[in-house]
């Protein structure tokens, strides 16, 4: 009977059949843990009252979402989180793809261009946000106001005006990722054939005609991955937030709630696991409908 | 025309040099800036390079905070961290490329699907299994989300499919049992892209931020992220110890990268491109 289901013993499919039981099996298990459960379980708490100081928990079926729709701070996390997206999204594919193609250009130093490009991405985002607190920092000592200054313009109070803030936050984290977009772009560019680009050299295109007629389709579903991952990333920033507008001092930083940061407040600060599992569930349908979207978007040009 | 694309390339290069210049001009400020006093960091009129060179935020810092206990805390939990990695990502990424049975492709299906997913949305249960485990406030509770690699594990099915079968199939005649298989040829064939995975996981669990906040609750388990973000607080207006504390943070993190380059770009730019 054993023999049957997985060989006889010393056979290869008895070696097998131990190294499944040995090595798949107790990772399969750990996955299950660590990913597979706590998805499904904020699923769950997300339908309750659950509360890590309280005794009782309940099932209170849609109530956590109904009462997101009257929460002022979760809709302002909400619309931060979506401008978030509608202005990293673009201007890291754009910045991104300008960076790469002119990158790709058999440049001699392209290599250590690359290198330079990459570092933001590769170090933690701790220390970087706290350089951009002090970049921007009020009065006259943050560089971003003493070049303003230098150049003969007005200060801006880039983490105090509610205004700026976000879009100031913005622009640090596309800053920091664009190492990645550029590297993506890279490599689809790089493994375009050689021929399409000798092509259209002979029969006279421009640079501008190859990159728009070309280059551009060709990498279509590179575009349409960096674009997913830019909006799952802007979508989830949290420690450039909180960084940055947790002020060392009453002098930097306005309050600006993300919705990770809400996830943050509610779930560890105040307990309130099941609601906060609820903010939990809206980011994942957003993202989810946001990835959709894009696929769609994509598939019909 | 030849000289057009001359002189063309002559003005890539020098947008490049500025763009890529400016791109890591934050980092070059502080490194100068941590070696400046404090009433040169707080001024009207800044200067690139110190006035008067000094020390002192970094002795500063040593008193401030213990600094190389939270390097170690950091060099311990992204440690643990890509063992689990490596070891799970080779042993998974060879049973997917290379074996057949029933429900394989279920599993492999369910490992894809939660690369997309952020941990954030998930951190609530973990949490509350960790405490009722006991493991708040412990290495092991900072280190338990972090042994699995979802996009390796992809990674090294990619590797290791590539293996020809036949390298395989005649160690298995030879009488190899498949851990001498797994250990003997998978192992030192994946070694590149084994090496890369390190890496990049190494950096990335370096850089967890939120997690480790929420699990280590006394200074004690600081990582070199929460040391910074905490005791940031305690400099206040003593910027030059800030400055120092960055730069601190950051040179592992650098040296790492500068080192493995070119296997820590390809292995992004994989991991990142083929999930």
């Amino acid at each position: 009977m054993l023999n049957a289901l997985i060989g006889a013993p010393g056979s290869i499919r008895r070696n097998k059949a131990y190294f499944i039981m040995a090595i798949f099996l107790p990772v399969v298990f750990l996955f299950v843990v660590v990913r597979v459960i706590p998805i499904l379980s904020t699923l769950a708490l997300s339908f309750t009252n659950y509360n890590m100081q309280r005794p009782i928990t309940k099932f209170v079926g849609l109530e956590n979402f109904i009462r997101l729709f009257g929460d002022d701070i979760f809709q302002m996390s909400f619309r931060n989180s979506l401008q978030f997206v509608l202005v990293a999204l673009p201007a890291e594919i754009i910045l991104g793809l300008a960076i790469a193609l002119m990158l790709n250009s058999e440049l001699r130093a392209e290599g250590y261009f690359q290198t330079l490009f990459f570092i933001p991405y590769i170090l933690p985002m701790v220390p970087a946000a706290i350089i951009w607190q002090w970049i921007y920092a009020p009065g006259n000592f943050g560089l971003a106001n003493f070049f303003l200054e230098s150049l003969g313009f007005h200060r801006v109070g880039w983490l105090i005006d509610s205004k700026v803030a976000l879009n100031a936050i913005i622009a640090m984290h596309v800053w920091k990722n664009l190492g990645f977009f550029i590297v993506i772009f890279l490599v689809g560019l790089k493994d375009i054939p050689p021929d399409f680009r000798d092509a259209s050299r002979v029969d006279g295109a421009t640079a501008w005609q190859r990159i728009w007629r070309i280059e551009l389709p060709i990498i279509r579903p590179v575009i349409l991955f960096t674009s997913v991952m830019a909006s799952i990333w802007a979508l989830s920033a949290f420690t450039e937030v909180y960084i940055m507008t947790q002020g060392t001092d009453a002098s930097t930083g306005v309050e600006i709630s993300v919705l990770v940061f809400q996830i943050y407040v509610e779930g560890f600060r105040y307990f309130r696991m099941g609601y906060s599992s609820a903010i939990c569930l809206v980011l994942f349908i957003v993202s989810l409908l946001l990835v959709l979207i894009q696929f769609r978007l994509f598939r019909e040009k | 025309m030849a000289g057009r694309i001359k002189s063309g390339k002559v003005v890539l290069n020098i947008v490049l040099a500025v763009l890529s210049f400016v791109n890591i001009f934050p980092f070059i400020w502080l490194v100068l800036s941590s070696f400046k006093l404090n009433k040169d960091i707080i001024t009207e009129t800044p200067t690139l390079f110190p006035v008067v060179w000094t020390l002192q935020n970094y002795t500063l810092l040593t008193k401030a905070a213990p600094f190389l206990r939270f390097f170690m805390n950091s060099v311990i939990v992204s440690g643990v961290s890509t063992l689990f990695v490596l070891i799970s990502c080779s042993a998974m990424g060879y049973i997917f490329a290379k074996y057949n049975f029933k429900g394989k492709n279920f599993f492999f299906m369910m490992i894809i699907a939660t690369i997309l997913i952020p941990m954030y949305t998930y951190f609530i249960p973990m949490y509350l299994t960790i405490r009722a485990l006991g493991w708040v406030n412990t290495y092991a509770g900072i280190i338990y989300p972090l042994i699995i690699m979802s996009s390796g594990i992809f990674f090294l099915r990619q590797t290791i499919s590539m293996i020809p079968d036949d390298l395989i199939d005649s160690s298995r005649i030879d009488g190899s049992s498949e851990f001498r298989v797994y250990w003997h040829v998978i192992i030192p064939l994946s070694q590149s892209a084994l090496a890369a995975i390190a890496i990049v996981n190494w950096v990335f669990t370096w850089s967890r931020f939120l997690w480790p906040l929420i699990v280590a609750s006394s200074e004690r388990l600081f990582t070199m992220e929460i040391g910074l973000a905490y005791f940031r607080r305690s400099f206040m207006v003593e910027y030059g110890g800030t400055m120092a504390a960055c730069v601190v943070t950051l040179i592992p993190v650098l040296v790492v990268f500068l080192i493995f380059r070119t296997r820590i770009i390809e292995g992004i730019a994989f991991t990142g491109m083929k999930s």
